[in-house]
């Protein structure tokens, strides 16, 4: 084991294939994604509208706010289009045991 | 049985073709009133929305209007000016209820549905677009052919000069050099000359009365002697003044310009009886006159810009007046007190002291608001009846005295080529 700290935060068959969930995690809001076999997390929480981003629409590595359609890379958390300028946070995974692990910090 | 109505006219009616005798009717009247809106607040003017210093840093607003349409002056990322519509294109409404404030991060969003605009008015995004998730099924949705591209708010045309912002809603207007026109633009950059401003205050009135009363009130030097006895008092307006009387082509603008006396207050003015040597003001700093280089002779310019401002210069104080009208008997009267960056302290303080003359409670233009209130209530008791203003003639031009009512017939001159077409 690193020197992470790793979180439990669902199980790997929870997230449907190319999707978005929302989940909480050690008190936060995230949105733990599956895109094509392969898991990502971010904050769930829009940096424009402050709308939350599992109910959004997950397009490959993009998911795309439902509120105004700005859109973020969900392995960096970058934002990739208007009205977004402001990054969202994103957060290390490890698969384990068919659990899905987060570092928070 | 006569049916004919003497009281209350079915239709404005003027005496002749001159305009030396204003019916009553021209300030009374709902449908007169919108069409004015449509002929000089809506198109073919520059109306005035505010200065540029009012909103320094990218993402600054200030939501004002221009005639009686709620609009939002906005400074976007690139430093660009931009005045959009109030009104969502949605739902219509007016999402904007600040004053003042930034958005520089999140853009405009109406808080009704939360559909968002930039800076520059582009609709951003709009919730649900492509619908909601739920069980597996996207529910709902806007339209697959929907494009955001064709949902902005409405833009105005702007045209700033010397750090002041005018709008207008229509597209083919000239330039505002051109509605200026050269002699009114002269006095503009006399007191807008490229200096930054600086903003002091804001004072903010409703006058009960129709908002042309206001612009003729500034186009008005048979008055200020006569009404504002605080004037006279303290020598600050004699009527043999030099002065001129200047207007634009179209007679619609124009600038009262006037030199004070090098005697200030003199002792031999008899021919206004108000005048009281005895009087003293308690605080004799609110005229402590200082002559700055940039007047270059004029002590006071008053300029009024057809519809929608007054540009004042009284010896220091310095200010816009927005006149916003909300129909015919009302308006409400903005006033931007402003200085420039480089001045001192010193005359900072000095043109904060010379504001007291003027704004709602104001020693000389408390007056203002009074007698146009009450000129309204004179105007809407016998609508048949007609003011006169003949002082100097029944003529309209440029003179090089005060003692006249020639601007106000101006001004009628270009209402009824306009209104009558």
């Amino acid at each position: 084991m690193d020197k992470q700290q790793w979180t439990d935060a669902s199980a790997v068959d929870e997230v449907p294939e190319d999707d978005v969930i929302g989940i909480v995690v050690g008190g936060r809001d995230i949105a733990l994604y599956n895109a094509g076999g392969e898991f990502y997390a971010t904050d769930n929480i829009c940096t424009h509208g402050h709308a939350r981003l599992c109910e959004g629409f997950l397009e490959g590595h993009e998911i795309e706010c439902p509120l105004h359609q700005g859109r973020f890379d969900i392995r960096t958390g970058a934002p990739l289009c208007a009205p977004v300028t402001e990054a969202i946070r994103s957060y290390p995974i490890r698969i384990e045991g068919g659990r899905v692990f987060l570092a928070l910090d | 049985m006569d049916n004919a109505s003497t009281v209350f006219p079915h239709k404005i009616h003027w005496e002749s073709d001159g305009t030396s005798r204003i019916p009553f009717m021209a300030y009374t009247g709902a449908d007169q009133h919108r069409k004015e809106l449509e002929r000089f607040f809506y198109r073919k003017h520059w109306c005035y929305v505010g200065l540029e210093a009012e909103i320094p840093n990218p993402g600054d607003f200030k939501r004002t209007v221009v005639g009686e349409r709620s609009v939002i002056m906005v400074r976007d990322a690139d430093g660009g000016i931009n005045v959009v519509e109030n009104v969502c294109a949605h739902r219509g409404m007016q999402f904007c209820r600040e004053r003042h404030g930034n958005r520089k991060d999140s853009g405009f969003t109406c808080p009704y549905h939360q559909w968002n605009y930039s800076l520059q008015g582009d609709l951003q995004g709009v919730p649900f677009r492509r619908g909601v998730r739920q069980d597996g099924k996207v529910n709902g949705g806007m339209p697959a052919d929907f494009k955001t591209a064709e949902h902005g708010l409405t833009r105005l045309r702007v045209a700033a000069r010397g750090g002041v912002v005018f709008a207008s809603f229509d597209p083919d207007i000239e330039s505002l050099e051109d509605f200026m026109g050269p002699t009114i633009l002269g006095y503009f950059d006399r007191l807008f000359n490229g200096r930054k401003l600086t903003i002091l205050g804001y004072n903010r009135q409703r006058i009960p009365g129709n908002w042309k009363l206001m612009q003729e009130n500034i186009k008005d030097p048979y008055h200020p002697g006569l009404l504002h006895t605080w004037f006279v008092t303290f020598g600050l307006w004699r009527a043999d003044n030099k002065s001129e009387l200047k207007m634009d082509a179209h007679h619609r603008h124009a600038a009262m310009i006037s030199t004070r006396g090098a005697s200030g207050k003199a002792g031999q003015v008899t021919q206004v009886s108000s005048f009281k040597e005895s009087m003293q003001l308690n605080d004799p700093r609110f005229l402590d006159i200082m002559p700055e280089p940039w007047w270059g002779g004029p002590t006071a310019v008053m300029m009024t810009l057809f519809p929608s401002v007054i540009l004042q210069q009284q010896v220091n104080s310095v200010s816009t007046r927005h006149i916003q009208p909300n129909g015919n008997g009302s308006f409400d009267f903005v006033w931007t007190h402003f200085g420039f960056e480089d001045d001192t302290g010193e005359m900072t303080q000095r043109r904060l002291r010379q504001a007291n003359l003027f704004g709602p409670a104001g020693f000389v233009s408390a007056d203002d608001g009074e007698v146009i209130e009450l000129s309204q209530k004179g105007f809407e008791q016998k609508p048949y009846h007609r003011t006169l203003a003949e002082l100097g003639g029944r003529e309209v031009g440029d003179t090089d005295h005060m003692v006249t009512e020639t601007l106000i017939r101006g001004m009628y001159e270009y209402w009824r080529r306009e209104m009558e077409d």
